[in-house]
């Protein structure tokens, strides 16, 4: 897994947790944990980027928090999206697919 | 938003419970990755030390996350900030409008505050003012009171040695003593102060001691001195050799012992003490009159205060008190000197007399001041809120201006509280702006009004400081953050709403409301609080003028007036009689002097010596009843131009053992109703032998005013000053030809000349000092009128703007009705309903708020009712015509309108 792992674009990784929480809250491990599912171990997102992504998107007001109870029965911390998170999911996906295949389409053409 | 706003709070004021939470987070996080390695079969003690070594990262993780949050905040602030700027820079009519705007009003209400704090709210500069109190007697005193305040010095001792709830008492005496100078001597303010004053206080020394214990066992023993720090300084240059070297009061030898901490100048505000004398050197401070060693108990002269003990409460202080009190005056009304002048029923009254205990910080001052400036504060007050609604206006129609800015940043993904935000700190970049250059104003315009309307000696009563304290500086960020807010929440949340689809197509100006029914009512509130402001203003000064009108009773352009106390130099009686028998004559010679008057008692200064009296036909008199008494000498009435309207005047012939008065018609009515007065006889009460009323009215003068302008002439009776053998001290009254003020400074030189020991005090024109008496009135009517005018101003303004706005945003209808053979008078007509409409709502609003709060100024007032008819009319005029002039002009505007221009355009 680690082999094939990929460094993280700029942004791209506040694209991936608003998307790994966009279908249900999860905490800090779980958000890391659903990256690397949809990605398909492609990236794997360390405390060390991780938690000052979640502070700052929260800051944003586009992740909101409360604490819940994780699997071991223990209090976590869930992060979740707002309507501006949402919005902001929105706009970065449209973005990011039209860098995607602008990137695409010129390395065709070279 | 309101998460945002969460976090924001959290980040700022709750930094060590998110550090927790932080903490707690991790910790689980770490917990979750161990359990999984567990589960897909790690070696449970490899993931544990895994889950160690992790932990040296964790240390990491904390600090980039604080980083964050604390980067994200300072970020987006500079961010908001910077473009707050690059947009108020980009209008400077509008910035520089608003800053000036919002600095009139900072301005005035801090130079308000700042007065209110120096000369009501600041307690005293001693150690905890808090636990200081003014014990006092409240009832009847029967006998010599030197004020409300004030108790005698045998009841202080009774106080201060039985009582259980001060940690230290002490007393005070302020008086007047004559400063020997090299040649010449002044009269400087005084306090004798019991030996635990300054102990008591916590007041320290600068260097030297002050006075103690042993300063106070034996009368007359302790001819020290302690300097105030301010008398230091201007009378001895700083001089540090001071301590041990003597200097002259009344003519007394007075080591100087020390000087008093710097900011120290007594315990009443308005009143500083030059020097501080041990209490029992009484008689040569006070010559001639010594409440000390006689030890009468029916003299009030000193004030005590007392510190109370930690836990005791004023009212366990008072209730503790009680008795004590109560026990003392039993004692007093069995006393002869109370039994010769009061009846039984009158010593039951004084036994009813209770303790109070007063805030040690009061003062007269204080009392005096505080209404008036809390009522200026209050005006003011209102002033900022107009100025708050013009800007809020401005900014509306600014926010209707920039929707195609807002609408362009919400469509690039801003989010609506952002834009609050934006908004939000350009108006705190205008009130910061404001605050500073108000600052600057309020110090200006409190150096400046103070030395326009009071009298150059009043300034140094109050003592406003030039450089803003913490306090003030406090109240001004304060009312930044609050008129920010006032006026800049409404247009910034209007201006989030922007819909971007709507904003984004080109007419964008035209289709959306743009806030104008919020601009309407912003207006009208303008109008009603100038209403207030302006119908305050007319009270105020209709009230000044009413008392500036009410005159004394008799002429007073021609008169200047000043006092002696030659005794204070240590002449003898016979000595001070000689001094102004010479000065009559001396005075009388000088070129321009017409006629040269004499009294005991100053006219007009609040002062009063009052004395029960008696006649064949009453006995004694209560004290509110008693009459004001003086003695003056045979040209006074004439130098005063008060006529002798019956019997005659004094001559130089009245002298001991005859026994002359001259009485008022009050009196005359009062006492002797319906008989002739000339040839009645009276006589004054005294506490200390039987007294039979041999003394034979002469002569009648009409009613004139006493102690000061507001009060009904009392019964007044004057003895002829020739008859006396005790006069300490008398008020010379000088006429003059021509303008008094001319002679003041030819007068004063020539007193110097006549004897340069005795101190020239008060020497003004009596119309100064009628003047200087209503200078709290003269003040509040001229700032009330200053603000009235700023705020009818400001309205105006206001007014003028939503106008103009509303005609622009009409300019395609007004064309259409034109090119429709509409008339320039109609369209002006059209725009002037709906400009008389605004102004019609605004006053009735304001009518109303000020018939109600006029009560809350109604003791202010003099003369005229809190509801008087001609000012709120008036007002409703002058109000009326500005700001319809102001409509005027777009109304004007209006009918200008080409109809083909204004149908093109579109």
């Amino acid at each position: 897994m680690p082999s094939r792992q990929t460094d993280l674009l700029q942004g791209t990784l506040d694209l991936l947790i608003l998307k790994a929480l966009a279908i249900q809250e999860l905490h800090g491990m779980g958000v890391s944990r659903r990256i690397a599912q949809i990605t398909e171990g492609a990236f794997d997102v360390k405390a060390g980027s991780l938690f000052p992504a979640l502070h700052r998107m929260e800051q944003a007001g586009w992740l909101t928090s409360f604490w819940g109870e994780s699997e071991t029965n223990r209090r976590a911390k869930f992060y979740s999206l707002t309507k501006a998170g949402k919005k902001q999911l929105h706009a970065e996906s449209e973005r990011w697919e039209r860098i995607s295949l602008a990137m695409a389409t010129a390395l065709r053409t070279a | 938003m309101i998460s945002r706003l969460r976090a924001l709070w959290n980040n700022v004021f709750r930094r060590k419970q998110l550090d927790r939470n932080l903490d707690e987070e991790l910790q689980a996080y770490l917990e979750l990755v161990l359990a999984e390695k567990v589960r897909a079969g790690a070696d449970p003690e490899d993931a544990h030390r895994d889950a160690r070594h992790h932990r040296g990262g964790i240390d990491q993780v904390v600090q980039s996350v604080r980083d964050v949050r604390a980067g994200v905040f300072l970020d987006r602030l500079v961010q908001d900030v910077r473009y707050g700027v690059r947009t108020l820079a980009k209008d400077p009519a509008f910035s520089l409008v608003a800053i000036a705007t919002l600095a009139l009003g900072i301005g005035a209400n801090t130079a308000m505050f700042s007065m209110l704090d120096q000369v009501v709210l600041r307690l005293l500069p001693v150690s905890d003012p808090e636990r200081l109190v003014i014990v006092r007697e409240t009832g009847n005193h029967y006998g010599n009171s030197y004020g409300p305040n004030t108790i005698s010095w045998p009841m202080f001792e009774d106080l201060r040695d039985n009582n259980q709830v001060f940690s230290g008492m002490f007393c005070r005496f302020p008086t007047s003593v004559a400063i020997g100078l090299s040649d010449h001597a002044v009269q400087i303010p005084a306090e004798l102060v019991s030996n635990s004053y300054f102990q008591t206080l916590g007041v320290k020394a600068l260097f030297g001691r002050l006075i103690g214990q042993e300063d106070d066992s034996v009368p007359d023993s302790k001819p020290v001195v302690v300097l105030s720090y301010s008398f230091w300084r201007s009378y001895l240059n700083g001089d540090h050799n001071v301590v041990g070297r003597t200097i002259s009061l009344n003519g007394y030898a007075m080591t100087v012992i020390g000087v008093a901490q710097p900011n120290f100048d007594g315990v009443e505000l308005g009143s500083p003490a030059s020097v501080f004398v041990p209490i029992m050197m009484k008689t040569e401070m006070t010559p001639h009159s010594d409440g000390l060693k006689d030890r009468r108990r029916r003299l009030s002269w000193v004030t005590a205060y007392g510190r109370l003990k930690p836990g005791i409460s004023t009212e366990q202080a008072q209730l503790s008190l009680q008795p004590l009190l109560h026990s003392i005056l039993k004692m007093e009304v069995e006393q002869p000197e109370f039994t010769r002048s009061a009846t039984a029923a009158d010593g039951q009254l004084f036994l009813r007399n209770r303790v109070e205990l007063l805030p040690g910080s009061d003062s007269g001052l204080r009392e005096e001041m505080r209404r008036p400036l809390l009522l200026l504060l209050a005006l003011t007050g209102a002033v900022l809120l107009l100025a708050c609604a013009n800007l809020a206006n401005l900014l509306l129609a600014r926010a209707a201006a920039r929707e195609r800015e807002f609408a362009v940043r919400l469509a690039i993904g801003a989010g609506r509280a952002r834009i609050i935000r934006q908004l939000l700190v350009e108006s705190l970049l205008l009130s910061g702006a404001g605050a500073v250059v108000g600052l600057a104003l309020a110090f200006l315009a409190a150096r400046v009004l103070l030395r326009i309307y009071l009298p150059a000696d009043a300034v140094a009563e109050f003592v406003i400081s030039p450089i803003p304290d913490g306090r003030v500086l406090a109240f001004v960020v304060g009312a930044m953050l609050l008129t920010s807010l006032v006026f800049g929440l409404v247009p910034a949340v209007r201006g989030s709403q922007t819909e971007i689809t709507l904003s984004l197509k080109d007419r964008s100006g035209t289709l959306s409301g743009g806030g104008i029914s919020l601009r309407r009512m912003l207006v009208g509130i303008q109008v009603s609080l100038s209403l207030l402001l302006l119908v305050g203003a007319g009270l105020f000064v209709r009230t000044l003028r009413n008392l500036e009108n009410l005159g004394p009773g008799f002429p007073t352009d021609h008169l200047l007036t000043f006092t002696t106390t030659p005794t204070l130099n240590g002449y003898s009686y016979a000595e001070t009689k000689s001094y102004y028998q010479r000065l009559t004559v001396d005075l009388e010679t000088m070129p321009g002097i017409t006629s040269v008057g004499l009294s005991t008692m100053p006219i007009l200064r609040g002062f009063a010596w009052q004395n029960a009296i008696l006649g064949k036909d009453f006995e004694g008199t209560p004290i509110e009843q008693q009459p004001v008494l003086s003695q003056v000498d045979p040209n006074y009435f004439a130098t005063l131009g008060i006529p002798v309207i019956a019997g005659r005047g004094f001559t130089a012939k009245d002298v001991a053992p005859a026994d002359y008065a001259i009485v008022n018609e009050t009196f005359a009515k009062e006492y002797f109703p319906g008989r002739n007065p000339i040839g009645q006889h009276f006589g004054l009460v005294d506490d200390m032998r039987a007294v039979i009323p041999n003394t034979e009215v002469i002569g009648v003068i009409p009613d004139r005013k006493y102690r000061g302008l507001r009060e009904t002439p009392p019964p007044q009776a004057y003895f002829p000053s020739t008859e006396i053998s005790n006069i300490r001290g008398m008020t010379v009254y000088v006429h003059t030809q021509g303008d008094p003020r001319q002679f003041e400074d030819a007068l004063r030189d020539r007193m110097r000349q006549f004897d340069p020991h005795v101190p020239v005090v008060d020497l003004q024109t009596v119309n100064e000092q009628i003047g200087f008496s209503l200078r709290t009135e003269r003040l509040v009517a001229s700032l009330s009128g200053v603000f009235g005018g700023l705020a009818t101003l400001l309205a105006v303004i206001g007014l003028y703007g939503v106008m103009a706005y509303v005609v622009q945003r009409r300019t395609l209808e007004i064309g259409i009705r034109i090119a429709l053979g509409a008339t320039r008078s109609n369209v002006i007509a059209m725009v002037m309903r709906e400009v008389f409409f605004l102004i019609g709502a605004g006053l009735a609003v304001g009518m109303a708020l000020a018939l109600v709060l006029a009560d809350l100024i109604r003791n202010q007032l003099y003369g005229l009712s809190a509801r008087d008819p001609f000012t709120f009319v008036s007002s409703a005029i002058v109000l009326t015509l500005a700001a319809g002039l102001a409509g005027f002009i777009p109304a004007l505007h209006a009918s200008g309108v080409d109809p083909t221009t204004a149908l093109r355009q579109e």
